[in-house]
């Protein structure tokens, strides 16, 4: 009989801080990441089926939710949810704005589980991008090096972070934590402006299936705050020449006056 | 009261009254020098509302904005590919007849430090906003060079101010290849009010935004108060009317 892992009771996402690209909007965003070695799984959303033989590694998403609560339960591939019992289970709020990451994956020691992560999709600076990484890998803590220095060290299984960076290509590693020697992954990302890479760990470092897998969220850019582009003061409208032409105009004025009132001479 | 007191009376009062005429425009004009309003032309509001981005939506961060990569492990590779907002090469050049201008274009993205678009700092080359699209993509394109420079004086775009609508400018391309331009509009902001969401827009219809400097300097801090804006679309071959007076 195969193992069967029921998550009951809502896994509450945290309301985002209203300054996500969705702030004001009644919807979100859910990503689905299959972390599962070797189990292909049909994904039911409140009993529909919406995601049919989606299988390790992959990303499927994002799909645009109005906000409220979901019940999300994934049954093996092609397997009957009339007469069958979900391979895991859960129920999720979503919140109108946000942007979550539903993951199935392997704690450590290789329980499969359901997670759910809500993810940082807040504007970025102008000229930045920002990185996210989990740890969702049958693996120990690790450590993740950005051009050989270290990020976040010390991340466990199920944990995430998220930094900005300038956008650019860095060199990503991820290590055992305080173990440079020992490299999981070791890759060139390309970190583009006004996104936010995430890049989930998945699998098995034991079982050799161990791989990451990004998602990037886009649209999250700023414009810069200006355009600093003179320092000389030789262009524009110098109040200098109108004030002396208002002035002499003046004179010119009250000169004409005076002769055009003056009436009473020889 | 004889003919030369008439005479001469009629003179001084004729004489009188044109220095008020001169005294009374000189004042016009300079007061219009003064005034804020009077540089923009062209239908600045119109460009200013086809490039405000739209108010966010869960539509606009739909599907098509989302890459999934599967990344090999232990491979050290570019694992995506650069994702250009259109297949337009960035911008290497940039000509506009009107002010003799042929200069250089790089790719500048923020200063760190400011937050501000980073600029060239000479008076010969024009920086573009490289996180923004390339001239002719859909969305703001901006080209940003120096009005002038202390210590090396006017710069590439000394004369902006002065461009009209109808204006030709030219954009030469990495891959060899260019692309005309017509201004349509242009405007000086006050930078406190400098609509940067339009300006550096990254949706909406292709713009090519030159920016620089202008009005008021302020000597104390070495600053102008505002930005000349020139508004430019591709030039599709047709003839546009001859409207506005600039």
């Amino acid at each position: 009989m195969r193992k069967m892992l029921v998550l009951f009771g809502a896994m509450l996402l945290a309301l985002l801080p209203a300054t996500g690209a969705l702030a004001q909007s009644s919807e979100g965003q859910v990503v689905v990441v299959h972390g599962i070695p070797d189990l292909t799984v049909d994904v039911y959303v409140n009993g529909d089926l919406t995601l049919e033989d989606f299988e390790f590694g992959t990303v499927a998403g994002p799909l645009t939710l109005p906000e409220g609560t979901y019940d999300l339960e994934i049954y093996p591939a092609d397997a009957d949810p009339s007469s069958s019992d979900p391979a895991l289970a859960g129920s999720t709020d979503l919140p109108g704005g946000a942007y979550a990451s539903i993951v199935a994956y392997l704690e450590e020691g290789g329980s499969p589980t359901l997670g759910v992560f809500v993810e940082n999709n807040s504007n970025t600076a102008a000229g930045d991008a920002r990185i996210t990484a989990r740890h969702l890998a049958d693996f120990g803590a690790v450590d993740i090096l950005a051009n050989d220095g270290a990020v976040f060290e010390g991340v466990t299984n199920g944990q995430g972070a998220d930094v900005d960076v300038p956008a650019d290509t860095y060199n990503i590693k991820i290590t055992a934590a305080g173990d440079a020697s020992t490299v999981a992954f070791d890759a060139d990302l390309n970190l583009l402006e006004g996104t936010n890479t995430i890049a989930y760990a998945i699998g098995s470092v034991a079982g050799g299936s161990f791989q990451v897998v990004a998602n990037t969220i886009t649209g999250l850019e700023s414009a810069p705050e200006g355009v600093p582009t003179g320092t000389a003061g030789l262009a524009g409208s110098s109040a200098t020449l109108p004030i002396i032409m208002i002035a002499a105009g003046l004179v010119v004025v009250a000169g004409g006056t005076a002769l055009v009132t003056r009436r009473n001479e020889i | 009261m004889s003919l030369p007191f008439l005479l001469e009376k009629t003179v001084k009062r004729i004489v009188g009254l044109l220095l008020i005429v001169i005294g009374v425009a000189a004042i016009a004009a300079a007061a219009l020098a003064l005034w804020p309003g009077n540089e923009d032309s062209g239908d600045v509001a119109a460009v200013e509302s086809a490039l405000r981005p739209e108010e966010p939506t869960a539509v606009s961060l739909g599907p098509p904005d989302v890459t999934t990569t599967t990344l090999p492990p232990e491979e050290t590779s570019d694992a995506e590919e650069p994702q250009e907002t259109a297949d337009i090469a960035a911008p290497i050049g940039l000509r506009i007849e009107e002010l003799g201008v042929d200069a250089p274009v790089d790719p500048y993205g923020v200063d760190q430090r400011t937050g501000q678009m980073d600029v060239p700092d000479n008076v010969t080359d024009v920086g573009w906003y490289k996180f923004g699209p390339s001239p002719g993509a859909a969305g703001s394109a901006v080209l940003a060079a120096h009005v002038d420079l202390a210590g090396s004086g006017p710069g590439v775009f000394f004369a902006l101010d002065s461009l009209e609508e109808g204006d030709g400018v030219v954009v030469l391309y990495e891959d060899g290849t260019e692309s005309s331009f017509r201004v349509i509009a242009r405007a000086t902001y006050d930078k406190d009010e400098l609509p940067l969401d339009v300006i550096f827009s990254r949706e909406g219809p292709a713009v090519l935004t030159l920016v620089t400097c202008g009005g008021g300097f302020n000597r104390n801090l070495a600053r102008y108060d505002s930005n000349v804006v020139v508004y430019a679309v591709p030039d599709l071959g047709g003839e546009l009317p001859e409207g506005a007076n600039l």
